[in-house]
């Protein structure tokens, strides 16, 4: 079996390899080394509790069926990328807290777009224009190469009947019932028992790290 | 890596469930985007510095297959703590332009042709020793800036300087925060802020200096929001001469005509002494008093030559000399309430408040940009609030690497990497360690920034390299240095990523390898040095610009001076150039530690970073056994000047009636060469525009989106009107962000520039408008 780790080493060994027949630089060996060990940031728990205390349970438990998981990621470049905002703001978007907050903050109903509005995980960062962006046209500069990968699969439960764990950062994603409970939430991820006050006694974090491969004896 | 039992368990359990999960959703993708198929959804994180501003955002890159899929912010960075901008978080798809430069080309015929690129390097070397063979060692040239990793501005100095001899070694940050290095150098005898970003956390007053910092630095002013949120004494005062998003979530927002904060800080100055505000401990153990020339000129001329000479005064002359600037004589001159004068000078003055003064380029494009940052450092330096957690005059910086490459590195025509080409021993020390007869290191240097291009224009340099930076769109007055660069008789070599206004005037095009293509390290705002490795492969022959620089300094003849490999030159390049800094005042990390941390602050001594310089209780350097130690001048205290109001270079008349200020938007960064080839980026803000007070547009005629002509005496852009939008100038001033090459805005300004930092100013000048 060969690791993860040592497959993309090679990888990129051979793709230098490759450069240094014309160049002559660049060898990888190194690149790969300083990788970084995510997901171990879990300081901020206690948002959690505070919007839970504050959010009704008929609030939570309500369901529009207004949004999908497509609409969801739509909006977003990657996994976990800001989303931009699909609706007309006002560009004068002072973020001294009044303007996306008013609606997002809480979520409820908005007579302006007939639908729930979603609520963002994160309402103590309130220069929301700092990271979202709205679209003005959809022309592009010049064309791009970009290319997206898989969003995080869901049921991602480790026996059969068991709590699913978390396929995704916590990093600004703290508040789970944000986006997993109350009527503006997207119908695949809405938890079927959202008053329950601890999503994180039964689901853990687990954020594939590795790619399975098959076992081999050392 | 060693798979153990538990491990083993859990990614097989994952891994079959992933094989029934897998095809839930199968029409889903992120806005439309093809997807890498057949990948196992593993993303690799490795951290980086942002590629954009001088802020200095710890980011994390996911990497799936050897292409960056996405981006987090770094929680170990204390810099964002976790939290990144709309640029950072996209900042990957920076890299997947479909007209990435991936060949390199040079003009046959007139015509831009592909070759490989060890041809083009041979040329360049050919060309450069035809050139300085022919025409001398000072009609060669490069010019960087301070996107150029620390390693790139290292072997450029040490090429053009210590191999080649000539002093024609400038940076875009000439254009950018060269008045904040003559602004500390005047008063504190030592570059860079004594403070950090943790003063945000600690200050109880922030003062945001002609800085539209919610657009500009939005992590930082973040950080500020946060602050005031979570405590009850918090303040942001707003001063300005445009209404932005920054006087929005300001408490309080001060407007002032252009270049009267001159006038504005001495009248602060003036109101502190009237009220007995002044620190006098402070001011007695740790100031000295001084004035330097007046009058001193707009370099609007070739050849413009200015040295200035400072005369040690005391606090009395000082005091008399603040007598012209009573708040209500200000208030005449600048437009701003004497009211709000002394408020101000209040809010500075009270014993029990901590205040953070910011800027950026409306401090340092000025044409008395260095007098300015002299000025506000009066301030703090009166009440002594500073060197301590939260009392800070903070320079923020606009590029990843204008401290850590241009500053500190010193790739301007006058520095070294430690001191200048004019001292003896710096020079001597710069020959030693770089190998070279210290008779190659000329001690006159020669152009800056400005008269560079001057000079090209006239003749004088025939060969110029330009790496990572647009001059064909930032350069003020741009028609005569557009024009001066296409003459006849020059080489221009350009090393970029992506085509751009310069690489169209280029003889020699070269692919650049791009931010996490190349291993690398930047220096930020807060004298912290980042590291980053290889994280994913150039495209084609893309090649880092410190590889094409030691390219051609081989076939140069510099093989010893050049001597690494590819697997470890940039270890071996820090290792060489840390020597400079050797010593508690500029102490810096080592390869190793860099390269484990999210980012260093130097001085880095004993295995300790320092956040506060001047101050004992954080800065090792301190040695006099006082509060304070500003060991940066030879009075170990740092200088109060007498600068007076002077009016800028080209004010509005009866003909020109408009100022015209330039500047940025969140979205894009610098030209936009790559922030535009963020597709969401672009589709939040396409183009350019001009923004107009509502009541001039009415005069005009013009409605949001109708074209309007800016005229100057230089020239001439026809752009859409912007009314009400994100920023509102006062009436007689009109505002354009530069990014957009289609409204090159800078072939309207004016290239006068601070005598002293030889900075220009892309603040102020005149124009008239018409209904295009």
């Amino acid at each position: 079996m060969m690791k993860r780790h040592e497959q993309r080493n090679r990888w990129v060994v051979a793709a230098a390899a490759l450069c240094c027949l014309t160049i002559s630089h660049f060898a990888g060996e190194r690149a790969f080394a300083a990788g970084v060990g995510n997901d171990d940031f879990d300081h901020q728990s206690k948002k959690f509790f505070v919007a839970y205390d504050a959010v009704p349970e008929p609030f939570m438990t309500a369901d529009s069926g207004d949004r999908n998981l497509a609409d969801f990621y739509e909006l977003r470049q990657y996994p976990g990328s800001p989303p931009r905002i699909p609706h007309p703001v006002d560009l004068t978007i002072s973020g001294n807290g009044t303007d996306c907050l008013a609606c997002h903050a809480k979520g409820g109903y908005s007579a302006e777009f007939g639908k729930f509005i979603p609520v963002t995980p994160h309402p103590e960062n309130s220069l929301c224009y700092q990271c979202h962006v709205q679209k003005v046209t959809d022309a592009t500069f010049v064309a791009s190469t970009w290319q997206s990968i898989k969003p995080p699969r869901l049921g991602l439960s480790f026996l059969a009947g068991s709590p699913p764990s978390i396929p995704h950062s916590l990093q600004l994603r703290e508040n789970c019932i944000a986006c997993h409970t109350g009527p503006g939430a997207v119908a695949e991820i809405r938890v079927s028992h959202a008053s329950r006050g601890y999503c994180r006694q039964c689901h853990v974090p687990a954020v594939q790290q590795e790619a399975f491969s098959e076992f081999r004896r050392p | 890596m060693k798979l153990d039992r538990r491990r083993f368990i859990l990614s097989a359990a994952a891994g079959s469930a992933v094989a029934t999960a897998g095809a839930l959703f199968p029409g889903i993708s992120f806005a439309d985007w093809p997807k890498i198929t057949g990948n196992s959804g593993v993303v690799s994180w490795q951290k980086a510095p942002c590629r954009f501003c001088g802020t200095g955002c710890g980011v994390l890159v996911g990497v799936v297959e050897g292409r960056a899929v996405a981006v987090k912010g770094d929680p170990n960075c204390s810099v964002n703590k976790g939290l990144c901008c709309m640029k950072g978080y996209h900042s990957v798809q920076a890299l997947y332009g479909a007209d990435r430069l991936t060949k390199a080309k040079i003009r046959k015929n007139g015509e831009m042709v592909e070759v490989p690129i060890a041809e083009a390097l041979d040329l360049v070397a050919a060309k450069l020793k035809e050139t300085r063979d022919k025409h001398g060692k000072n009609s060669v040239a490069i010019y960087g800036s301070g996107q150029w990793t620390i390693p790139d501005g290292y072997v450029a100095s040490k090429l053009f300087k210590g191999c080649l001899g000539t002093n024609n070694v400038e940076a875009n940050a000439r254009l950018c925060m060269s008045s904040a290095v003559t602004g500390f150098m005047t008063t504190f005898g030592i570059d860079e802020p004594m403070g950090c970003y943790e003063d945000i956390d600690n200050a109880n007053v922030f003062i945001t200096w002609g800085n539209n910092m919610a657009e500009m630095h939005p992590v930082l002013f973040s950080r500020m929001l946060a602050n005031r949120k979570r405590r009850t004494n918090v303040k942001i005062i707003d001063f300005a001469t445009r209404t932005t998003r920054t006087s929005a979530a300001a408490d309080k927002s001060i407007l002032f005509k252009p270049q009267t904060d001159l006038a504005v800080a001495n009248a602060i100055c003036h109101e502190i002494i009237a009220n007995d505000w002044v620190n006098w401990n402070f001011v007695g153990e740790h100031v000295s008093f001084h004035k330097g020339k007046t009058n001193i000129g707009y370099g609007t001329e070739d050849n413009f030559a200015f040295t200035d000479q400072d005369e040690a005064i005391g606090f009395e002359d000082y005091k008399k000399f603040l007598a012209d600037y009573s708040p209500e004589k200000v208030e005449k001159i600048s437009g701003v309430s004497a009211k709000d004068i002394k408020y101000m000078a209040a809010l500075y003055g009270d014993p029990a408040l901590k205040v953070t003064s910011f800027w950026c380029m409306g401090m340092n494009q000025h044409t008395r940009g260095t007098w300015i940052n002299n000025l506000v450092y009066n301030i703090h330096l009166l009440v002594g609030k500073i060197s301590t957690p939260g009392n800070s005059p903070f320079s923020l910086t606009g590029q990843p690497s204008a401290c850590g490459t241009v500053r500190e590195v010193g790739t301007l025509t006058h520095a070294l990497p430690h001191g200048t080409v004019t001292d003896e021993h710096d020079r001597k020390m710069a020959a030693e360690i770089w190998g070279v007869p210290v008779e190659n290191i000329d001690p006159k240097p020669t152009y800056h920034t400005v008269e560079m291009f001057r000079a090209l224009d006239r003749g004088e340099i025939k060969f110029m390299w330009i790496q990572v930076t647009n001059p064909m769109v930032t350069l003020p007055n741009l028609k005569r240095y557009r024009n001066g660069a296409k003459k006849e008789g020059h080489f221009l070599v350009v090393s970029d990523v992506y085509p751009t206004p310069t690489t169209d005037v280029a003889d020699v095009i070269l692919p650049a390898a791009m931010w996490i293509e190349k291993e690398g390290l930047y220096g930020n705002s807060e004298r912290r040095t980042q590291h980053f490795g290889q994280i994913v492969n150039p495209p084609g022959e893309a090649m880092s610009d410190t590889w094409q620089i030691i390219e051609v300094a081989r076939r140069l003849g510099f093989e010893k001076q050049f001597p690494w490999s590819p697997e470890n030159y940039i270890e071996k390049i820090w290792e060489e150039y840390r020597r400079f800094h050797a010593g508690p005042k500029h102490e810096m990390a080592s390869y190793q530690v860099l390269s484990e941390r999210s980012g260093v602050q130097w001085p880095f001594v004993n295995g300790k970073e320092t956040r506060w310089r001047f101050n004992p209780k954080y800065d090792p350097a301190c040695t006099n056994g006082k509060a304070f130690d500003f060991y940066g001048k030879k009075d170990n205290r740092a200088w109060i000047w007498a600068r007076p109001y002077e009016p800028a270079a080209e004010s509005p008349d009866s003909d020109y009636p408009f100022w015209l200020n330039t500047g940025r938007v969140i979205e894009h960064w610098h030209t936009g060469t790559m922030t535009r080839r963020i597709p969401v980026l672009h589709n939040a803000m396409p183009s350019s525009y001009v923004e107009l007070n509502p009541e001039d547009a009415a005069d005009l005629g013009v409605v949001n989106g109708e074209k309007v002509k800016i005229i100057s005496r230089r020239g001439e852009v026809t752009i859409p009107a912007q009314i009400n939008g994100r920023g509102v100038p006062p009436r007689g001033m009109v505002f354009v962000p530069f990014f957009d090459e289609s409204y090159l805005i800078n072939e309207v300004t004016l290239d006068a520039f601070c005598p002293i930092s030889k900075q220009p100013d892309y603040k102020k000048c005149a124009v008239r408008l018409e209904k295009a």
